[in-house]
């Protein structure tokens, strides 16, 4: 239920939604996971903002991921302005304010709280069936029901199918 | 005093192996908990931003790698969720 996506599907008449991609969290030549090679998704920390572009089109391909998505320059400005690694949630009201800022994930990265200030904003969408399928090392699709930095890069699938109704 | 000294070592000892048998248990693995002293604790309480802060405007380059925009330009007359990650 926590799943970014599946709130992005639930919600996106009502809201705007937009990924950021800022520097990898666990790249091969820093703090590698096992996850990350079980899941064959083993990049070095990008140099150039050409590897970064790279790795971001992999990663939208790989998951067919629609969220409407901005790449953090080398400089890292977005990721420096939001505090937003290795993950984070914020939520930008009409008037360009923070009302809702998650916490650092993957600890404290809660899509659920998105979900509920969107739910009190327009209203709860109820799942009949939820699937959950193969983990993914995707940060962007991170549930919030991690336990340990171990657990933590296990994820619900993107596109996992589920029947929504209003 | 010389007594007194070994006792406090012997359990400082004590309590530091049972901080770093906890902190690996925590992370996975040693190279885990590693990892996690490295990269992660250092970025457990940054930023200043708060709710009811003016969001902070930053200029994005499009997936398509040539375009630029800037998180401004996606406000104004709906809620903007932002979803900061990576792929690893």
């Amino acid at each position: 239920m926590g799943d970014i996506v599946q709130i992005y599907n639930d919600y996106k008449d009502h809201a705007d939604f937009l990924t950021v991609y800022v520097r990898e969290a666990h790249p091969t030549d820093e703090w590698q996971m096992k996850s990350n090679v079980k899941d064959d998704v083993c990049y070095a920390q990008p140099k150039t903002l050409e590897q970064r572009v790279a790795i971001a089109k992999d990663f939208t391909a790989r998951y067919k991921f629609t969220l409407p998505f901005g790449i953090d320059d080398m400089s890292n400005a977005a990721d420096t302005a939001y505090a937003a690694w290795p993950e984070r949630l914020y939520i930008i009201d009409e008037t360009g304010h923070i009302v809702y800022r998650g916490g650092i994930g993957p600890f404290h990265y809660k899509p659920t709280e998105v979900r509920e200030w969107l739910a009190a904003k327009y209203g709860a969408v109820k799942h009949e069936v939820q699937t959950t399928a193969a983990p993914t090392s995707a940060a962007f699709a991170r549930t919030s029901t991690t336990s340990g930095a171990s657990s933590a890069t296990t994820t619900t699938l993107l596109s996992a199918p589920v029947e929504s109704k209003k | 005093m010389k007594l007194f000294l070994q006792w406090f070592a012997g359990v400082l000892a004590v309590i530091l192996l049972a901080a770093f048998g906890a902190l690996c248990y925590l992370a996975g693995s040693p190279k885990d908990a590693y990892g996690m002293v490295r990269y992660a604790l250092p970025h457990m309480h940054r930023g200043t931003l708060q709710v009811g802060s003016d969001a902070p405007d930053v200029r994005l380059l499009a997936l398509d790698g040539i375009n630029h925009f800037h998180i401004r330009e996606r406000m104004g007359t709906r809620p903007l969720v932002l979803v900061f990650g990576s792929f690893t």
